[in-house]
Parts: structure tokens; sequence; C-alpha cells
């Protein structure tokens, strides 16, 4: 008996010993992920893809100080002239240091730009004849890809790479062109291969969302294709082709009435008809130190804006017309006794000449401000600017800026300035306008201008004594970021 | 012959042994004076006539300490012995069972409850530091209850953890080390090599450190209660930094020489340059502590104003880090019992712990509970339970995040001695008061933007709250059956939870949650279960003795976080979320992992002189693709008794000979993400109402853990009965490395997970301990304990890797500095001379042979040194005389670098409103002057405050780890209340250090990086310790 009981607790541990667990007791997935495999097998899945790009616009990369395109399109104004500072805070781009291959900013952006290209390309390369959904959802989503991939290489050309010459034959190293998903290191393309590359990404993008509706301003359309097109073509100097889809793009969008305009640029842009693309933050899908209002309003309160509120140049502020609504969105007491109603600055702010009040965010501890990444009036600049360059249409430009210049003077009378008066006169206007937008600095770079930041209200000691920096010199180009150079072998530095 | 008989009484009781736990037949009992003796039975029992004016019994046995027990008013009197040749006989515990020392093949350290209990210990790794060759530590995080990083023969890894594999009874230990009350340890036992570490397959390669707690001993019953009171402040001072009479002619010469540099410039452009320095200085720094006005501060001479002294309130206000500090106090108290009889033992404890971090606001409040009980129900089943539960309560000092503004040491370092705390009117200095008469905090933006201006450190401590309230259940279950004589089935069931709420507030007036103020909660959950089934098999054939062990495990882990947080304050002094109105965040998730496992170990032993162990595990973890989810580990270990060996024997001074080796391979897949091999796209990236997810990073099927395969050759060793040691000599090698392997950012990700890197470490451990006097009355011991650590990879995915301050390549370690070459400071204009890299560049200068540049980007990288020490160690001393016990240990390093980014910080050449270095005045000021201190000058900053070898130091140290001084109160003092032990003592931590600067954390980081964390903490205490 005893044997048999000894035997049988034999067996049984033994048994216990060698049964295993389950085979599913190690086949464990994440909650807080869902797996690659099967984004571009069905449109929707393809789709919140895409929305992820469109959110990846504006979240935190990191430090506060880079809020995504928002931050970006400040750190480009900041480098201008009419970009003014009252404080020495955050004061890398104003001060010219972000350019050395070891700055996070530097190497913060490259891999910002190229995230957004390489989540494109996913859907680019991915979505087709495998994927579930209807032609027109397969589209609308590559159609935005490629646009954002054309976008991307934009940026990131223009300052990683020295500036288009017009005409052509831009041999320059530019940057390395991402067409699909890779971990191999390329080699840097010319600036005439990307700027090709960027040209036939919109080309085909625009064939694919005409016609084709979008959720709200947040996604990409035809229409911002278009006008992507005319920057591109803008800054590359081929004016023709700006102006003409300059004018195509703007075809539905009309420019704010002076009274809008005055409220400042806030939250709201979906219905507001001057805008064509715009970033649109909701209240929890905020960041409220690292947004673009966190930086550039008046009226939050960061230690960054009470201290250091921004002000637009003087030299550039007195050329505003006292009737234009847009000498109201700067003050040159800086007492700002005429905010929009319901807007308040905290009395712990401090007070500078010149600071703007063109953008208002939600309240003093609600930095939301929608991102403007296209608006309309662009248009109109881009059209003024390329006739006007061109050479030979000076009525025609005068009366593309008149219809921007008087929506927002109803005094403005049509141009009689012609050849480079009309020029200058276009660009003032394009400063005041986009002041703050990201645009002045690259505008400098692609027509070789100085910078030159004396006779006004900079102050050399903020700025490091960063008053000018003459057209070509190795600074208007950023080194490519170290943990580039390190990983692909095939990568090219620039001067330092 | 008539005896003549006095009064006498009866005294009983039993006599058990240290090392077995068992009662000792056999012991002598005598009455010390008298021939009254008797003589232990096979229980261990005894009882004895006693004289009543007999004062002392005397306990003896073969090979064990003899001992005299004062009688006292007592009638039972249970003693225990402990074994006289300890060396050998100590019982160590190992993987899956135990061993004696002298009988293992391994290689391990064992720390005993008698090293830890009058220690002032919160968590018990702070008792692992200096206790064992081979054991590298970094310096203990002031915030109470926090563990110190702990790497076991080195670096093992790269990308995954380095950190040893945590054992709990048995058991692999996921939760917080500080929940464990160090009184319910019995011991912590290191095991380092291959050998006895292979049981734990893939999580066995950086070690393990198995903590055993307490079990009743068969007896009567012992109560044991310990009470301590004690001080807690700063183990190292602050960096020396400049008060505010030099601060201003400072950061004035910082301004003037961005204009223009004395002896460099036209002399008209400096003098108007020092003009505008003295008239707008104080607009840069922001404010005027001094009763001058703002323009003369500062002469155009550059030197302060003799007739400057502080304006009233001004003079007093400014100490920033004593506003922020405070000598903590710490008070303990524990319970525990134990006792047990022929078939059963318990053991049960509970504990208070009050201790408050030198920081203000940060403090630890536990309580602990445990109860083990064991029970021999039948012949054959044997069972019991082990439960322990632990409520913590934790305010934290927020220095997680180095330059972050709420980090009270990076605020108070780096903030000018110019600044007030509160508001004074700088027109009278006078405090500025608030209505109801009270001084109000500066919160507002006055200051330099290098003083973290806009923020205030003291206010954001005192308003905002960081507080956890952490609950640790456990329990252990098993049923042990022995049949056929020789056979055990064990299966051992554990379950461990902790559960954690943590509250996050910042206040609506100053800081992070200003406006508005916002509040985070978040609840998680850490849930372990390990199940296992054992079968042994012990037997003895003449001189073969063998020990079988089979078995099969599983443990499962998963971790849930609840998380909710909202801004836009209702109600002051309520921060749950229903008083707040705009959420900002609502999400959970959670995470599983599960491994599995087969294992055996064969233990073999011929006459107690041969030993040979092999064992084998098979295990298998949820991390990796299911292709590559299963790994064989093994190990084999030989041990050679020479000691028992004729010929060693005859000579008479050799105590002890052991010659061991072993070999083996295990594995780690620790610190690897718990879905390592799958492709993944983030989810939260919503786009207002629309669902949003972004690519995270690629696959990886083709990942598996690391492995180690390491060999070790010992020789353990006793002379004169007196000196023992051990010197050893180990290699380790790691292969499969995990790399996240640099991607081109062009590529979209940063990186991608790769087994693809061989690194080895190894070195010599010397352990001595030498009983310099052994007798009766006095007992002197000194140990000291050595390593050597050399760290080299042999095989990268790439060249090279740049990792911050370091580089890695092949026949380099993984903490060699990479770092642009200083060379020092040019006389003739105070710039920072870089050796150049490029040397053709308009910006270089050409000293004797040396191609320098002033121009950081052109400064040339080189490999500058290592932050891996040459040697390191302890030594102790343990000397107990005349009832007094005296142990102390120091720790110690020789060789190595520490890359010091604190004193970086405090030596910037101009950040306006920083904390300054005193070494800042040593600045180059004038042509000829020889410095290794560049000059001043705010334009500079991003040339001279780069980071470079300049700021190498050596991190060499010496540290007073610990010393306790303990009295044994006599028996004659205490007898009569009924107690068998009494004992007073006092005891200190991190009582003295001796490094190459004032101020730096040299144990910081393994890396040699020095930042802005919780500095250590000293501690001093007295206590109590009574045994009834």
């Amino acid at each position: 008996m005893r044997k048999i009981v000894y035997s049988f607790v034999i067996i049984f541990a033994a048994a216990v010993i060698f049964s295993a667990c389950k085979k599913e007791f190690l086949d464990i997935y994440p909650t807080d992920n869902i797996s690659a495999f099967g984004v571009t097998s069905s449109t929707s899945t393809a789709m919140a893809a895409l929305n992820g790009i469109h959110r990846a616009l504006y979240v935190r990369y990191g430090s506060q100080g880079r809020g995504g395109i928002g931050a970006w399109y400040y750190h480009i104004d900041e480098m201008g002239e009419d970009h003014v500072f009252n404080y020495a805070t955050w004061t890398t781009h104003l001060r010219w240091l972000h350019r050395g291959a070891n700055d996070s900013y530097n190497e913060g952006n490259w891999l910002m730009f190229y995230g957004w290209i390489a989540n494109a390309n996913i859907l680019i390369n991915g979505v087709g004849d495998n994927t579930s959904g209807t032609q027109e959802e397969k589209d609308i989503i590559v159609g935005q890809a490629l646009l954002y991939r054309a976008w991307c290489h934009f940026n990131l050309v223009q300052m990683y790479a020295d500036r288009y010459v017009p005409g052509g034959g831009n041999n320059q190293l530019g940057i390395p062109l991402m067409l699909e998903s890779t971990t191999e290191g390329q080699e840097r393309a010319t600036v005439e291969a990307v700027y090709t590359q960027i040209n036939t990404d919109i080309d085909a993008a625009i064939l694919l969302l005409d016609g084709k509706p979008r959720t709200n301003k947040s996604h990409l359309n035809v229409d911002v294709g278009r006008g992507l097109k005319a920057r591109v073509a803008l800054t590359m100097g081929e004016y023709a082709t700006a102006a003409s889809y300059a004018v195509q793009a703007r075809d539905g969008y009309e420019l704010m009435d002076s009274a809008t305009y005055f409220l400042g640029f806030r939250i709201g842009t979906e219905s507001n008809a001057e805008f064509m693309w715009a970033s649109q933050i909701t209240e929890d899908q905020t960041d409220k130190w690292a947004n673009y209002g966190a930086y550039v309003s008046r009226n939050f309160s960061s230690t960054s804006i009470r201290r250091n509120p921004r002000s637009i140049f003087s030299v550039l502020y007195d050329q505003i017309a006292p009737t234009d609504v847009r000498k109201l969105l700067f003050d040159p007491t800086g007492d700002h006794l005429n905010l929009p109603p319901g807007i308040e600055i905290v009395s712990s702010a401090a007070r500078f000449p010149y600071t703007n009040q063109k953008f208002i965010a939600v309240s003093t501890s609600d930095s939301r401000v929608d991102v403007p990444n296209m608006r309309v009036s662009e248009m109109y600049l881009i059209e003024a600017e390329a006739l006007a360059r061109q050479g030979g249409n000076d009525a025609g430009a005068a009366a593309a800026l008149y219809t921007m210049a008087v929506a927002r003077d109803p005094s403005y009378t049509l141009s009689t300035n012609t050849g480079q008066a009309l020029i200058d006169e276009i660009m003032i206007q394009r400063r005041v306008e986009l002041w703050g937008e990201g645009f002045r600095w690259f505008d400098l770079k692609r027509l070789n201008l100085d910078l030159d930041r004396n006779g006004g209200n900079h102050s050399s000691s903020i700025n490091n004594n960063l008053m000018f920096v003459p057209a070509g010199d190795n600074m208007w180009t950023s080194l490519i970021p170290q943990a580039e150079m390190d990983a692909n072998p095939n990568m090219v530095q620039n001067p330092l | 012959m008539l005896q003549v008989m006095g009064q006498t009484r009866q005294v009983s009781g039993v006599v058990t042994s240290a090392v077995e736990d068992q009662g000792l037949p056999g012991v002598a009992i005598v009455v010390k004076g008298t021939t009254i003796g008797t003589v232990t039975d096979v229980n261990g029992n005894y009882s004895i006539e006693v004289p009543t004016d007999a004062t002392t019994l005397v306990f003896q046995f073969v090979g064990m300490v003899p001992q005299e027990i004062e009688i006292g008013g007592r009638s039972s009197i249970n003693v225990v012995m402990e074994s006289d040749d300890l060396y050998v006989d100590e019982v160590i515990v190992t993987a899956f069972g135990t061993s004696k020392k002298g009988a293992f093949t391994g290689s391990a350290a064992q720390i005993n409850a008698n090293k830890i209990e009058m220690r002032p210990i919160t968590n018990v790794t702070t008792a692992i530091e200096g206790a064992a060759p081979g054991v590298q530590v970094t310096a203990a995080d002031g915030q109470p209850g926090s563990s110190q990083s702990i790497r076991i023969r080195g670096f093992g890894s790269y990308s995954a953890s380095n950190s040893p594999l945590y054992i709990v009874d048995g058991v692999q230990y996921s939760g917080a080390i500080s929940a464990i009350n160090p009184i319910d340890i019995e011991s912590v036992t290191i095991l380092k090599d291959a050998s006895s570490t292979a049981l734990y397959g893939n999580k066995a390669a950086n070690g393990v450190v198995l903590i055993t707690t307490k079990k009743g001993r068969p007896g009567g019953g012992k109560l044991s209660v310990n009470a301590s009171f004690g001080t807690i402040g700063r183990a190292q001072p602050e960096y020396d930094l400049i008060d505010a009479h030099d601060y201003y002619p400072i950061m004035w010469e910082a301004y003037r020489n961005a204009i223009a540099v004395p002896g460099v410039d036209d002399p008209a452009d400096v003098t108007a340059a020092s003009q505008d320095a003295s008239d707008n200085i104080k607009d840069e720094l922001g404010y005027n502590p001094f009763d001058v006005p703002d323009d003369q501060i500062v002469g155009t001479d550059g030197r302060i104003n003799p007739d400057a002294d502080f304006l009233g309130d001004f003079a007093n206000d400014r100490d920033w880090l004593g506003a922020v500090t405070r000598t903590g106090q710490r008070q303990n108290f524990d319970i525990s019992y134990q006792g047990g009889g022929d078939k059963f033992d318990y053991y049960a404890s509970v504990g208070y712990l009050y201790e408050e971090g030198f920081i203000k606001d940060s403090d630890l409040r536990r309580f602990t509970g445990r109860a083990n009980v064991n029970f021999q129900a039948t012949k054959w089943l044997k069972t019991g339970f082990n439960i322990n539960g632990a409520q913590r309560v934790s305010n934290f000092a927020q220095t997680g995040g180095s330059t972050s503004f709420v980090n009270p040491i990076r605020f108070t370092r780096g903030i000018g001695s110019i600044y007030p705390i509160h508001l004074i009117d700088e027109a009278t200095g006078l405090y500025i008061l608030d209505d109801n008469g009270n001084l109000q905090y500066d919160i507002y933006d006055h200051r330099a933007g290098g003083a973290s201006s806009g923020r205030h450190i003291v206010a954001e401590i005192d308003w905002d709250e960081d507080k956890d309230e952490t609950t640790t259940l456990g329990a252990r279950t098993y049923a042990e059956i022995s049949f056929l004589k020789d056979f055990k089935f064990t299966t051992n069931v554990s379950w461990d939870q902790q559960d954690l709420y943590n509250v996050f507030y910042n206040n609506p007036l100053v800081g992070d949650g200003a406006p508005g103020g916002r509040v985070y909660r978040q609840f998680n959950k850490r849930t372990s279960v390990n199940f296992n089934q054992l079968l042994t098999y012990v037997r003895s054939f003449g001189n073969h003795n063998l020990n079988v062990v089979l078995g099969h495990e599983s443990y499962q882990y998963k971790y849930s976080r609840l998380r909710g947080a909202r801004t836009q304050q209702i109600a002051d002094d309520n921060t749950e979320l229903i008083n707040f109105v705009t959420i900002i965040q609502s999400d959970s998730y959670s995470d599983n992992y599960a491994t599995e496992g087969y294992f055996g170990r064969v233990n073999y032993d011929f006459a107690n002189k041969y030993f040979i162990s092999g064992s084998y595990r098979a295990d298998g973890s949820s991390k990796f693709h299911p292709d590559n989810r299963w790994g064989d580990f093994w190990s084999v270990g030989l041990a050679w008794r020479l000691d028992q060996e004729a010929f060693i024997q005859n000579i008479s001074f050799i105590n002890l000979a052991k010659l061991r080796a072993s070999y083996g391979q295990v594995g780690n897949d620790a610190g690897i993400d718990y879905y390592a091999y799958q492709a993944l796209y983030s989810l939260g990236y919503n786009n207002q109402s629309e669902m949003g997810i972004i690519q995270d990073k690629l696959e990886a099927t083709a990942l598996v853990w690391e492995s180690n395969n390491s060999y070790d050759i010992g020789l353990e060793f006793g002379f004169f009965d007196q000196l023992f040691g051990t010197v050893e000599f180990y290699h380790r090698v790691s292969d499969n490395l995990l790399f996240d392997v640099p991607l081109p950012l062009s590529s979209g990700l940063d990186s991608k997970t790769e087994n693809i890197g061989t690194m080895f470490n190894q070195g010599i451990e010397i352990s001595l301990s030498w009983d310099a006097i052994k007798t009766q009355k006095v007992r002197w011991n000194i140990s000291a304990n050595f390593t050597t650590l050399k760290n080299e990879f042999t095989k990268l995915p790439q060249e090279e890797i740049i990792d911050g301050s370091k580089k890695l390549m092949e026949g380099r370690s993984i903490y060699d500095y990479w770092l642009r070459e200083w060379y020092g400071v040019d006389p003739d204009d105070g710039m920072a001379l870089y050796r150049a890299e490029d040397p053709d560049d308009a910006d270089n200068r050409i000293v004797g042979s040396d191609t320098l540049t002033t121009d950081i980007n052109n400064a040339r990288y080189h490999y500058a040194g290592t932050a891996i020490p040459d040697l390191y160690g302890s030594f102790s001393s343990s000397l107990s005389a005349f009832g007094f016990d005296l142990s102390v240990m120091f720790t110690y390093q020789v060789g190595g670098l520490v890359l010091d980014y604190n004193y970086q910080s405090a030596m910037s050449s101009g950040t306006y409103g920083t904390g300054m270095s005193t070494d800042i005045l040593d600045r180059w000021q004038q042509p000829g002057d020889v410095t290794n201190v560049p000059r001043m000058d705010a334009s500079q900053t991003s040339n001279f405050n780069a980071t470079s070898s300049r700021w190498l130091t050596d991190a060499s140290f010496l540290n007073l780890r610990h010393l306790t001084l303990a009295y044994n109160v006599p028996a004659s003092v205490f007898g009569k209340v009924g107690m068998s032990r009494a004992r007073v003592y006092v005891s200190g931590e991190n009582l003295f250090l001796l490094n190459a600067r004032k101020g730096m954390n040299v144990q910081q980081n393994f890396s040699g990086t020095t930042s802005n964390v919780y500095t250590p903490s000293r501690v001093f205490t007295i206590g109590l310790n009574v045994n009834f």
C-alpha cells in the first residue's frame, strides 16, 4: 500500500514538474501601442497614421522650447531682424547659436522633420492595392503624405544647405532625400535634385487631392498643395509658376476683415476663412509650456513672455501706415491699452516698447494659439512679389498687392511704384503681414540679403552683438547634426 | 562525605547552534567557580541546580565559542552557541537551497543580521556597500528610503540593465527594497559567479542578491525591542561659492569683457565698456542688495564699491540653501519575537520608522509587519507561510531632473549670492509685508535669467506637494513532502503586490502650475506571482554525498498605471481632481511580463574533500519573439579542500585551503523593453476628435537576451586560525550585447535595437580578515577587501559610438571619456584654448609645437581617461572589549576620473545670475596673467564653458562609511526584569569624506559624471536594543 502511495506521489511530482504552462503564457502584447503590421492594411488605420502626423506637428519634443512646428516658426523669425527680444532668455536662435553640430535644437529639428517624412513614406509606399477602402480615401491619405514629405524636405533644405540660386544648376550639396523606409544612410542629394523631388511630390499630390474633401483645416487639401507649390516656386525664383499657383491656391478663401484681424491670431481657425492650413489645439491636446502661444502670444503668463514679450523691429513698425489695422497689433509704448475684449495681461508682466498683440492665447493660463501653417494673404504676397520680380508686369503685381493691402488698410490706394521700389513696398507688406510666422529669415536667405539689425530697437547685449551677418556667410547654413554624421557614412559636413 | 547543601534553585533551558538552528546535544554547562555541571540532552535541553550565590554559567562545546552567561534572577536561560570555526561552517543561502561555505564551489559573500541590526539603515542595499570585493555601488540618494545602485563584477551590459537580480525569500522581487524592514532580515547573500547564479537562468548575468527574512528558532520565545533616535544632515558640504561682494565685480567683468577686453582692445573702447558695465550691470542682474546706487556698485576699475554694505534686510535674506535644508530627524521602533518547538517555529515583527531628509519636505514614514510560521505537520509534511505588509508615505524633493527649475539642489547651487528670498523694497531695504503683516516670497521676475527668475524654490517646496502612499503586501506559502527517506517534493507559491498612490500638485502662484494650479494623481499597481515545484534528492553513501534538485518555475508580472490631471484650482487647500476645472490628461495602460523555466542542479562531493556541482536551466521570456524565446543556461563548479588532504593537514598553521573554479553561461533580459521584438506604433497622437498613431519602433524578431560566459578561479585560505581570506580572479564575457544601434536621423528614427556587441570584465578580488585578538574578553577583527576591474569592448555594432561624454570603441571600456581636449588659457587675452582639429583654421593659435584654437567647434576630441577606478574596496575594524563593541568601516577608491558637470556650471564665464565657485576668482584679468581660468566674458560662454577635459577630476576618495559603538549592559543591571540582553549604542553613516574637490559627489554615477541630485545624507543615531 505504502509503495502505491509513494509511487503515486513520485508520478504526481514528476507530472507537476514537467507540466508546462500554457503556450500562450509567454505571448504578451502592449496596451499603449499597437502593432505596426497592418497600419496600411485599411484606410481607417492609415488615416489614423496620417492624423498622427497632424498631431505630431504640435507636440513637445523634449524641451519646452521645442514645441513642434510652432517653435520652428518663431525660431526662424528670431533669426531675422524683425523680431526683437527685450530680455536675454531662450536666446539660442536670436544669437544664431543654433547651427552647431552638437546643438540640441539642430539635431532635434533634423530628426523631427525626418521623422515626419518617415511616417509619410510608410503611407506613400504602403497604401495601395492591398489596402481596403475606397480609392478616394486612399488618394486623400497618399496626397497628404506626399505634401508632408515635400514640405519637410523643403524646410530641411532651406536650413541645412546653401540657398537655391534662381536659374537652375544648383549642384551644391543639399540634404538626403528620403523616399522609402530604410535605415541605410543616404548621401546628400544636390539642392537641384531636392527641389526637383519636392516639386514632383507636390505635383503628384495635387493630382490626388484635386476635388477631394477634408475633415478640417488641420488636414491638407489641394489648395494647400498649390499654395506650397507657389511658396517653393518663389524660393526657386520661378516667378511665373509662383504667381500662377498662388492665384489658384487661394480660390475659395477670403482675407479676414479688419475687425477679425484686430482680435488677433487665436484658436478657432476653422471658422476663419483666411486660414488654409493650421494646427488646431484642443484643451486636452495642449502642451502648456511648449505651445506656439507660450512663446509668441502677449497675454499668456509664462516666465518667457512675462520677462521677454516679443517686439517688432521699430524700423519696420514705422513703415506701417497709421490707418492699417496691423499698426494696432504692435504697441510702441508697450502698455497695450487697446487689447481685444476679454483679454488681459498679468500685472507682473514686464512692459517694453513695440511689443505685439498679434498672437492672443486663450487666457493668461491657457497658452493655446492655433499654429498658422498657411494663410491666403501669403498667396497674395507671393503673386505680387513674383510678378514684380519677374519684371514686365508691375501693374499686375500692384493689383495683387492691392487686394491684400486694402483689406488691412481701407485708406490704401493702388501702388504707383515700379521696379525695385515696388518690390521694396511688397517686401515691407510681407514682413508686416507674416510677422512671427516663420518667413523672414528664409526670405533673407533666398534673396541673398544681409541680416542687418541696426538702426532700431535691437539691444546688442541681448543679441550678444549679433547685429549684422553678411549674405553668403557660412553662418546662413546649419551644420549637419553630429549624430547623423556619426551614424551615416555617406554624410558630408558643411563648412564650419 | 557530606556535601554542604546551601540553598539552590533550578535553572533550565535549551542550547541551540547558531549554525543549524537545532538543539545542540552534549554541551557542557558548569556553574563558574564550582564543579557543579551538566550536559545538554539530545534536544539541547538542560537543567541544573544552581547555588543562590552563583552568578555565572559557562557553556562549552567543541568547535564552538565558549560563553559565560550571567544568571541574574532568571530560571530559564536559552543560549545560542556560535561556531568557533566560523569560516567553513557558516551557512550561506544559495539558489534554491543552502550550503556550508566550506563546501561551496561558487563565489558568494553573505552579510548576516548582526551586521545590519545596529546601523540606522532604512533600505538594506545600504548594508551591501563595502561588504564584499567585486561589488561596486553609487552613493545613496538623500531621499529617505532610496536604494543604492549595485554592480557585481563590473558592467555587463550597455543598453540593458546592469543591476543584479533581487530575490526575496526565494522569489524574484520587483517591489521597493525599502518596504522591507531591515530588522526582519536574517541575511543578505551576494552571488557573484556563474556557478552560483546559473539556476536563475536568463536573469542572472549581473549577479544575484538573495535576501532571506528571519524565521523562528527552537527554544522558548524571545522578544526583541529596538528603539533609536537620530539626526540626518548633509554628508558632503556644498561647493564653495562666492558671496555678494565678489559676485557683482565678477559679473561686471563678464559684461565689460563681452564688449572690450583690457590689453586686447582699444583702451578707449575698454573705458567706454567699463562705464557701460558699471551703469548697466544692475539691470542685467536684477537686484542691488547694497546701500549704494545701482551704477556705483562696481567702479569702472572693476572693484566693488568699498562703501557697499548690505541694505537693510538684504543682509540676512540671501541664504537659499539654508532656506531649503534642515537637520532631519529619524525615529525607529521595532518589536519582534520568535520562538519554536519540535514541530513549529514562528517569527513576527512590527516596525515603525520616520525619517526626514535634509531637504525640507522630503521624508518617509513606514509601518511594517511580518509573520513567518513553519509547521512540521507530520513526519513527512511541512508547511508554512510568510506574510508581510508595509505602508510607506513619502514626500519627495524634486531632485529627479538635474536641470529643472524645481530641483532644490540645482536652484540653490545655481543662484547668485545677491538675491533675496522675500520681497524687499529696493529703495529702503525693508521687507514688503502683505496685508497680514507677513513676509512674502519674491516669486516675480526680478532676477537675471541665470538665477531661475520667475521661479522660487522655497515657495515651491512650501506650496507644492509630491507624495506617495504605497502599500506593499507579500505572501509566501509552501508545502514540503518528504518521501522515500531521501526525496523531498516542495512547491512554493508566492504573491507580491505593491499599490502606489501619488499626488503631484503645483501651486497656482509660482512654478509649473502657475497660473491656475495643477494636480496629477496617479495610481500604480504592481503584482507578481511566482509558482515553483522542486524535487530534491539527498543521499550519502559512505564518503560520497549527493544532492540533486530538479525544478520548474513560472513567474508573472503585471504593472498597471492610471493617471488623471487637471488645472484651474477652485478652492485653496484641496488637491483632489474634483476641485479643478480643466482636464489635461486622463489615461491608463498596463504592462505584462512572464517567464518560465526548467532547471536542475547536481552537487556531489567525496569525503568533504573534492566537490563538483553542475546546474542547468532552460528559460523562456515573453520579451522575445516566439522563435527566439527559449535559451539554455548552465554552469560547472569545482572545489578542492586542500586542508582536508593529509599533506596539508600536517602543516599546522594552515586551517583552510580551498581551491575552486567555476565556468558557466547565464543570461540577462532585464532592462529590455517588454515588447522588444515587436514593431509598434504609439497610441495617443489623436488630432482633435480623430484617432492618431505614430511610428514608434521597428521590429526586431531576432532579438535575444544578452548572455554572459564567465569563469573564475579562487583560493580561500586560513592561516594560524587568525588570518582568513580569499583571492580570486574573474573573467566575465558579455555577448550578444543589446545596442540601440544609432540610425541615421534622416531615417526618421534615432535607433534600432540589435544584439551586436561583446564586452568583458575581469579583475582580481581579495578579501582578508584578521582576528588580531581573540580571547574571552577581547576580540578584535580587522578586514579589508580590494577589487580591480578592467572593462573592455571587443565587438561593437559600428566602429565608434559616442554617448554623451564617452566614446565606445573596440579596445576601450564602457566609461572611457571622449572629450574635447582642453589646453589652457592664453595669457595674452584670457581666451580658453583647446587643441585644434583642423590645423588650417583661421582662428588657430600656435604655441610652441601645439596647434590650438579658441573656437570650440574646432576643438579636437580625444580619449581623456576613464571613470573606472584602478582599485576600490573597504576597510573595517570590529573590536569587542569589556562589554563594548566598536565597529567601523571605511570605503575607498583609487583612480578613475569624475567629469564634474556641477563644477562646470559654477565656473561659467558669464551667465548672469547663476551661482559661481570661489575658483572663478582666479580668472584671467589682464595680459600676462598665467592661470587656468579663462577671463569672464558673457559673449564667449559657448567657447569657454564648453564640456571638455577641463572638468575631469580625480575620483579617488576615502569615506568613513559607518561607525557603531555599542555597550552591552551587564546582566546585573537588568537581570531581575527578565531581560536577557540589553544594548545601548550610537551609530553613524557617511561621517567623513575625503575627495579631490569640496562639494563634488564623487560616487554619484558609475559613469563618473555629476549632476544635481539629492546628495547623500549623514546620519547619527543613538539607540537601545533589549531582548527578553
